[in-house]
């Protein structure tokens, strides 16, 4: 399964970096979502799709098996 | 045409604090956008689905300000969330530089580190809780008095860089602007507190410190566009946002927590492991004020079959869309074990709560510790006893007596 980001829709929310810090951290001068994982971590996998769902902008795709 | 008589008009009566209004089920199983007219008497679309809200919500031809704010429909006569707010040439531009301006500071990472802070404070608001009741041995305790009311106010005076020994003026203020019929009081006490902030943002440009109020009156420095007027409304806002919807959640999750026991020992014997999704369910159930968040059509729209003309106000029931039994089973039950909870408590888009990271490092802090300390709590009054603030912008209840 691989995460991608646009953080050109990101609205800097950060709900992401709450859900599932494990895979989503936050730029420090604009709040813009910075993905630390290409695939979710062994354990996150709940957590990264409840951050692709809650995503304000819709910004977070999780795709493929 | 449906006639006046026959148009519903909020907000609607709920049978206790911790339900919401039956009429939102009503209307939702009519169709996901209803005619209401506003507690001012003025019509309006009433958003009760999910989908429709999460539409509503995502769809940039709404916004807060109106093509012709005199003839907009008026919410309430609050100072505040009562109409058109903003410019609507420079709405969208406006908007954008607030959340630039504002991100970094409730981003993620600045709540991590603002972590163990807000774990102090917690603290100190339980250790006064305590104290409390020793003083009055056998005497039921308020939790809004010394829990959920100061740590909110604790919290977001840090961060905006207000001093804590105002907060019984800017409470009051607070309270005033919020008040739904307020009137010429809620006008009177929001240039009061426009005044306080402006007073405040002048001490900071003199002198600034890591708080979001300096960054404001930095922003401003480059920015001539962004007045002191625009500056003082929306410190105020962030002040009073950060009071009162806080503090109403910690008050709301206690009740959850209190109002069935088996409930308060499930949490209070794994608080740590249980505390994140049961802090989402508390932000799903908590039905907030009665009337939800307004939004003016900027263009003719259609949402799910209903034509929404321009300059139309459109208010998006949070309360009802979270309850909407399509996408939440059981949707009046208390389950913390439901996932996924994609709620719309904090709503979402673009203008989704800024403050939505905070909220949830303080509930998340919050009930652990109170169920750590105290894991006998027990409501001190029934739950048709907590009276419920039905004529105030943010909803909530007066008190939470609580003993152990
Ligand atoms: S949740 Fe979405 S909008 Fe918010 S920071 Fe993460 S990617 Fe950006």
């Amino acid at each position: 399964m691989k995460i991608t980001v646009d953080t050109g829709s990101c609205v800097s929310s950060g709900q992401c970096v709450l859900l599932a810090p494990e895979a989503f951290d936050q730029n420090e001068d604009d709040g813009t979502v910075v993905l630390l994982a290409e695939e979710p971590p062994a354990g996150a996998e709940e957590a990264v799709r409840q951050a692709e769902l809650t995503c304000p902008a819709a910004a977070i795709r999780l795709s493929g098996a | 045409m449906t006639t006046t008589e026959e148009t519903p008009r909020l907000p609607f009566t709920r049978a206790n604090a911790l339900a919401i209004a039956p009429d939102y089920d009503v209307l939702r199983r009519q169709a996901p956008v209803s005619r209401v007219l506003t507690p001012a008497g003025d019509p309006a679309w009433l958003v009760t689905s999910y989908e429709a809200a999460k539409e509503v919500f995502r769809d940039r031809r709404f916004g807060r300000s109106h093509p012709a704010p005199e003839q907009a429909s008026r919410i309430s006569h609050a100072a505040l969330q009562n109409g058109p707010n903003g410019d609507f040439d420079t709405e969208e531009r406006d908007h954008k530089r607030m959340r630039r301006m504002l991100a970094p500071a409730f981003s993620a990472p600045r709540m991590r580190a603002l972590g163990d802070r807000i774990a102090e404070l917690t603290d100190r608001c339980l250790d006064d809780l305590q104290a409390a009741r020793d003083a009055h041995p056998g005497e039921p305790v308020d939790l809004t008095d010394f829990l959920a009311f100061p740590l909110p106010v604790l919290v977001i005076c840090e961060l905006l860089g207000v001093p804590y020994a105002d907060r019984e003026h800017f409470r009051g203020l607070s309270e005033r602007i919020a008040v739904m019929n307020g009137g010429e009081d809620a006008q009177a006490a929001m240039a009061e507190f426009m005044a306080y902030m402006t007073k405040l943002a002048d001490a900071k440009r003199a002198d600034p410190q890591p708080d979001v109020i300096s960054d404001m009156v930095a922003v401003q420095a480059d920015d001539p566009t962004f007045t002191d007027d625009d500056l003082a409304r929306m410190g105020a806002g962030l002040l009073f946002a950060g009071h009162e919807t806080t503090s109403t959640r910690i008050a709301m999750g206690t009740l959850f927590l209190l109002s069935d026991t088996a409930r308060r020992d499930r949490f209070a014997a794994d608080p740590d492991g249980q505390v994140n999704q049961t802090v989402e369910e508390i932000l799903r159930l908590t039905a907030t004020s009665g009337t939800g968040l307004l939004r003016y059509a900027h263009e003719d729209v259609e949402i799910a079959g209903t034509r929404i003309m321009r300059g139309d106000a459109v208010l998006i029931s949070s309360d009802a869309a979270n309850r909407d039994a399509s996408v939440f089973a059981d949707p009046d039950g208390f389950d913390p074990d439901r996932t996924p909870n994609v709620h719309l408590a904090f709503g979402t888009g673009a203008h989704v709560c800024i403050g939505a990271n905070l909220a949830r490092t303080e509930l998340r802090t919050v009930f652990p510790k109170l169920f750590r300390r105290f894991p006998g709590l027990r409501l001190a009054v029934g739950l048709d006893e907590i009276p419920v603030r039905t004529n105030r912008v943010a909803g909530g209840v007066e008190r939470v007596p609580v003993e152990w």
